[in-house]
């Protein structure tokens, strides 16, 4: 799906961000490079803790620089974001390229209105005035469905449904026409009616922009819905990258595959039982050897001697397709052949 | 901190007169004489002599080298309770009431520091008749109040009359129990006259149920001073008394600060007894002892005319003033005519020999210790203070060889009374030291065989319940300041069995006829000095029964600023002479 | 609104009420006779009787209550001692005056004390406490932290002390502590006071600087913070308008119930600096058994703590718009 004639808006390359703690230095992202082009969504999947959010902040330059070690590049529409002012950061914030986050009711201020906190980005990026500002608010709030935007722009967040505030929210991040949305878990705290009416908002507001998303979650059903195109995250790293049709239907990495089985299938038997990933996310601060999965890998014995665990697997990308892993496409065939029989039909 | 000062005052009735001063305590420029302090050894009881009618006759002898005008500042803790005279008991209200207050009588102050009774508002000390049952005083002419009016005999029989309103419960009551017909008679209120108020021309005598030889001394006790007719308040006197002396009260905010100004109608011809240097008094409340002693010690701005009434050296800094010439030579050191003594209950406590024992094993100079050492106070042997006129000095229990108790020589007392291991009951007062004074005195009994129970009461009711005839306490804390300077004031009310009872202040419940005879055979004794050498032999009788266990005479260091002058010991009112003072220019 | 002050108010009347019932019986129920305290060294039965009377302690407890209460309603008369009109909370025979008199004659200079020392405390804690939360981990936040460490250790005793010996004794610089009412003269309000402001100050500081410092912290961890960030607001308006409003409620509360204790009196501060005020009254009148007086000076601390208690929550509903009066 990735047209490669087009320039990227977004472009990483080999993102390194470490976190000095007290305990020592977390490697919260180790490696790890993208592009994504305006009018694509790129969904990034990934347990709690294997990086996802961070490498959005640190997009957006919100991380805590004082204790931050951060290396590789990030471009947004051909500048350098990591290198940039505080000043010129601030004024790419909200404006060029904004966020959604997960936690609605946490991520509102709850000492301000709706209307305020919408106005007030539109404010500062636009310079207009008070009325203006709450004029727009009430347009964005009636863009993404409130009803009666002009009087519930006055309330206060704590006054708006769940599904309400993660409206505004996205109507708050929208205000600029942003040219990159990076959306963290927008719909993981809202029931499945209210996350359906959200994902076609979302996409409305991308055909209508050409918005470029980054689409953040844990959920795989989420991703099959919105993304174009997938990038798995595992201890910091990208483990495998593909279309979306690629990535689910013919995953190529192990890691991949467990996310996928424990998941329940739209299309699939239903009696189909659900195997979680044994174990837990590896600990980012002193990780394991070789590959970060191996301790939960079921076929880290398929592969010869122990490389798994002494030998880092490279990510192959050809056309942005691949993943990392020790295993050989022959192995990978024969070994998720179960998955492909309970799923491809 | 120490709050407890109304308490402290009122039971321990540490109240108007003393007796007797040290040759130390003269004057502040004598410096020699406070390089030392004071012991029992070196304190001389001076007599506190009637004067004559020349010296009752004003002015004031002059102090030399003063000066007029300026003004004396004061730091103090408390603000007076009482200002009407007869509510008037504790020893600092009746000494900064001086300048504004007169009453028949008066204690003179001379250019030696000697103290003499002379008539004050009285043209002498008095006449007495009918053995001490009439006693006459004649008001001098001249004197006058505030207002301009001239003191009056009506103003002078008023004084006496109003003593028996039923809102005066504070001050001393000895002239209202004496007074013939005292006892029913119900105050001038409702307009009746007391009969044995006789007022003639300018004299008034005084008829008395009992014969007081010494009822001179009792007049000048600040509750007898005058109050006039025309401007008795009743209640409200309390809160703005009128006066007659050299300075009348300019401003009072209560419980903050006093201020006395000249009283122009004053005249210094008639007063023996006060100078009035300053032109004016600042009294200043609400000081703790740290806060006024860093004060004088840094001796700075207004702080040089400053001095204390009730105020003395804090506890935590004594030890530094008085090893420092610099601050030491303004320090008025003083012992105290009180003496604080442990009776022992006698109708608990039967054997005399037990009660010797008691003696014989008492922890004086731990006990010393425990309160701040030799700065504060002396240990006593006796029930009259060193002070007090009819002092005499015995040692019955061996306290000069052994101040920390002899237990060997009580233990063996107690075994031959066969009372081995006998159970005593002792009462303290909460108090600071309580806890430590207490483990100290059980060690020290129980080493000498005694077996120790001790028990804390409250301050408030402490007398009150040692006070009960029927008590659970064999032993317990207390003390006696003379209300005026002889014998009479410290053994009739402590240790006549007439003053057994409830509410009375006879603690030992001493009822020993040969004891209660020689009381009122001294008390009959018209020569203060064949009276004083009785006073002294009851003394001496008493602690051979070993009724009470005298533990200390305390020593009072008043500090004040540098350009304070003259300051000297009021033995009338046990403080600091406040018409004696200049300002230094 | 109107309808939280009105119930919150009732609702303080009953506090008061109870306490003033509570403060009256304790008083009865410790061993002390406030009688023999006005009763002089030769106290007899009769006496004692007669100051029981003269005082108006003669009655059963719960009718003194009852009169004392109605005092406040319709004023009371004590005979000679004078007349005490409504609201009467009662006459001090310790100091001869009716209570309210002698409350309202100490109390500037507690409000001045207590007010003055919260203007440096707020200024200096608070201050403090938001370079702490702004430089984490930096010199300054650890220059803050260990001094208000020490401030908190610190006892007012201690620094009064030391305070006035050498800005007073030594150096000069200050004069002794004194109340000059600020109708009289500001300036010599503002010198006398001073150091008594600075002392307190002191202590209290520590507090807010601890307390501001880890209410502020906990707030530019919020995710409203990181959104008001993402959202493009500069560092400073974010830390004003976000982090600072959502870390005021707490300081607000303790300031609310601090200042309300303040008001009932600085007993130490008052004491070591030698002024009178309400502090130094309510002593007194415990030393003294002065009940009518300790009511008074119980029911002004228990009223000042009410009173600020719903001020707090009525600035907190300002604050904090999910926070509803009713």
């Amino acid at each position: 799906m990735t047209s490669t004639d087009q320039q990227p808006f977004l472009s990483i390359k080999d993102l390194k961000v470490h976190f000095s703690t007290e305990d020592g230095i977390v490697k919260a992202v180790d490696g790890l490079s993208f592009d994504l082009v305006k009018g694509q969504t790129l969904g990034i999947v990934g347990e709690s803790g294997s990086g996802k959010s961070v490498t959005n902040l640190t997009i957006l330059g919100l991380h805590d620089r004082d204790r931050t070690a951060i290396e590789g590049e990030i471009l947004l529409d051909g500048k350098e974001l990591l290198s940039a002012s505080e000043k010129e950061l601030e004024r790419l914030r909200g404006n060029k390229m904004s966020m959604i986050f997960q936690d609605a009711l946490a991520s509102l201020s709850p000492y301000h209105t709706i209307g305020t906190q919408i106005g007030e980005t539109y404010r500062k990026h636009t310079g207009c005035s008070k009325s203006e500002a709450r004029k727009r608010a009430i347009e964005m709030l009636r863009r993404v469905g409130i009803p009666q935007p002009d009087m519930r722009v006055d309330d206060y967040p704590h006054q708006f449904s769940g599904g309400m505030r993660q409206r505004a929210m996205i109507a708050m991040a929208l205000v600029c026409d942003p040219e990159l949305l990076i959306a963290d878990e927008p719909t993981t705290a809202l029931d499945v009616t209210v996350q359906a009416q959200i994902m076609d908002l979302l996409k409305d507001l991308q055909q209508e922009f050409g918005t470029a998303i980054i689409f953040i979650t844990h959920d795989l059903g989420v991703i099959a819905d919105i993304a174009d195109d997938v990038l798995v995250m595992y201890g910091g790293r990208c483990v495998e990258r593909g279309t979306k049709k690629e990535v689910l239907s013919d995953p190529q990495h192990p890691y991949t595959l467990g996310l996928l089985n424990s998941m329940p299938s739209l299309h699939g038997a239903v009696d189909v039982p659900l195997t979680p990933i044994p174990g837990s996310p590896p600990s980012l601060l002193n990780p394991p050897s070789g590959c970060r999965f191996h301790p939960r890998c079921a076929f880290a014995d398929k592969v010869v001697g122990d490389r798994c665990s002494t030998e880092r697997p490279l990510l192959e990308l050809v056309e942005d397709r691949g993943s990392a892993c020790h295993l050989t496409d022959a192995q990978k065939q024969e070994l998720f052949a179960d998955f492909a029989a309970t799923r491809h039909n | 901190m120490s709050f407890s000062r109304r308490n402290f005052l009122i039971a321990t009735g540490v109240a108007a007169a003393s007796t007797s001063v040290l040759s130390a305590c003269s004057s502040s420029d004598s410096k020699g004489s406070r390089d030392n302090v004071p012991s029992v050894s070196k304190s001389e009881a001076v007599n506190i002599p009637v004067g004559t009618k020349a010296d009752s006759a004003g002015p004031a002898p002059e102090v030399k080298g003063a000066v007029k005008g300026g003004t004396i500042y004061s730091l103090d803790q408390f603000d007076m309770d009482h200002m009407d005279p007869a509510q008037i008991y504790v020893s600092t209200e009746g000494a900064i009431t001086v300048p504004i207050m007169r009453g028949l009588t008066g204690y003179k102050i001379d250019d030696k520091g000697n103290c003499t009774l002379v008539g004050d508002a009285a043209t002498d000390a008095g006449t007495m008749k009918n053995g001490g049952k009439t006693w006459s005083f004649t008001l001098k002419d001249g004197i006058k109040w505030e207002d301009g009016a001239e003191v009056s005999m009506d103003d002078l029989r008023h004084t006496f009359e109003r003593l028996f309103a039923s809102f005066v419960t504070e001050g001393p009551r000895y002239v209202q129990q004496w007074l013939v017909g005292g006892d029913k008679y119900k105050g001038p209120y409702s307009g009746k006259h007391l009969d044995s108020l006789e007022i003639s021309g300018k004299t008034i005598t005084f008829h008395l149920t009992e014969a007081r030889t010494d009822f001179n001394y009792t007049l000048a006790m600040r509750g007898y001073s005058l109050v006039p007719k025309k401007h008795d308040t009743k209640e409200k006197y309390d809160k703005r008394p009128f006066s007659c002396g050299p300075y009348k009260i300019g401003d009072r905010k209560i419980g903050k600060s006093l201020t006395y100004v000249r009283n122009e109608h004053w005249d210094a011809a008639t007063d023996p007894i006060r100078n009035a240097y300053p032109d004016k008094y600042v009294f200043q409340f609400g000081f703790e002892l740290i806060a006024s002693t860093d004060r004088y010690m840094a001796d700075k701005g207004n702080d040089q005319y400053t001095m204390s009434i009730f105020n003395e050296v804090a506890p935590e800094r004594i030890a530094q003033v008085l090893t420092n010439a610099k601050y030491k030579e303004r320090v008025l050191t003083q012992v105290d005519t009180v003496t604080y003594y442990w009776p022992i209950n006698m109708t608990r406590v039967k054997d005399v020999k037990v009660r010797q024992a008691i003696n014989w094993a008492w922890p004086h100079q731990q006990l010393q210790t425990i309160r701040g050492g030799k700065a504060t106070s002396e240990l006593a042997t006796t029930i009259l203070s060193p002070v007090t006129p009819g002092y005499e000095k015995f040692d019955l229990y061996g306290v000069d060889k052994k101040p920390g108790g002899d237990p060997a020589k009580a233990k063996a007392l107690l075994k031959e009374a066969g009372k081995l291991g006998q159970k005593l009951v002792i009462a303290y007062q909460h108090s600071d030291n309580a806890v430590k004074s207490a483990v100290a005195i059980k060690n020290a009994l129980e080493a000498a065989g005694f077996q120790v129970v001790n028990k804390q009461v409250d301050k408030s009711t402490f007398y009150t319940q040692i006070g009960k005839v029927d008590n659970d306490f064999d032993l317990f804390a207390a003390g006696w300041s003379p209300d005026w300077p002889n014998g009479y004031s410290v053994f009739y009310p402590c240790w006549s069995g007439k003053n057994i009872g409830d509410g009375r202040s006879n603690y030992a419940q001493l009822n020993d006829p040969s004891v209660n005879k020689a009381i009122d055979a001294a008390a009959k004794i018209a020569d203060p000095e064949e009276a004083n050498k009785a006073w002294g032999k009851v003394d001496r009788q008493i602690m051979e029964l070993a009724a009470v266990v005298p533990d200390y005479h305390s020593i009072r260091n008043w500090m004040h600023g540098s350009k304070v002058g003259n300051v000297v010991f009021d033995a009338g009112n046990t403080c600091i002479a406040l018409c004696k003072l200049y300002a230094k220019k | 609104m109107f309808r939280f002050l009105v119930r919150r108010l009732l609702g303080a009347l009953v506090i008061l009420l109870i306490i003033s019932a509570v403060t009256f019986w304790l008083f009865y129920a410790i061993p002390r006779d406030p009688a023999m305290m006005s009763c002089g060294k030769n106290c007899t039965p009769d006496m004692l009787k007669q100051v029981r009377h003269n005082l108006g302690i003669d009655h059963p407890i719960p009718v003194q209550y009852w009169y004392w209460l109605k005092g406040i309603f319709v004023g009371r008369s004590y005979g000679d001692f004078g007349d005490c009109s409504a609201p009467c909370l009662g006459y001090s025979f310790a100091n001869r005056e009716p209570v309210l008199g002698t409350i309202l004659d100490r109390l500037p200079l507690t409000l001045s004390l207590a007010f003055g020392a919260a203007v440096v405390f707020l200024i200096f804690g608070v201050g403090a406490g938001m370079i702490a939360a702004l430089k984490q981990g930096k010199w300054q936040d650890k220059v803050a932290s260990s001094a208000s460490l020490l401030g908190s250790s610190l006892q007012i005793y201690f620094v009064g002390y030391i305070a006035m010996y050498f800005l007073v004794f030594k150096m000069g610089i200050l004069d002794n502590p004194s109340y000059t009412p600020i109708t009289e003269s500001p300036a010599d309000w503002f010198s006398g006071l001073l150091l008594p402001w600075l002392v307190l100050a002191i202590i209290f500081t520590a507090n807010y600087t601890r307390m501001s410092r880890s209410q502020l912290v906990e707030q530019l961890s919020e995710d409203y913070v990181r959104t008001a960030r993402a959202k493009g607001l500069s560092r400073s308006n974010v830390f004003l308008r976000f982090a600072w409003r959502g870390a005021m409620g707490p300081i607000v509360t303790i300031f609310g119930v601090d200042l309300g204790t303040l008001i009932g009196g600085a007993i130490i501060t008052e004491s070591v600096f030698s002024l009178q005020g309400v502090g130094r009254l309510a002593l007194d009148a415990v030393n003294k058994s002065d009940l009518p007086m300790v009511l008074g000076v119980t029911l002004l601390s228990a009223g000042a703590i009410v009173v600020f208690n719903i001020v707090v929550d009525a600035v907190y509903a300002l604050i904090d718009p999910r926070i509803r009066l009713a």
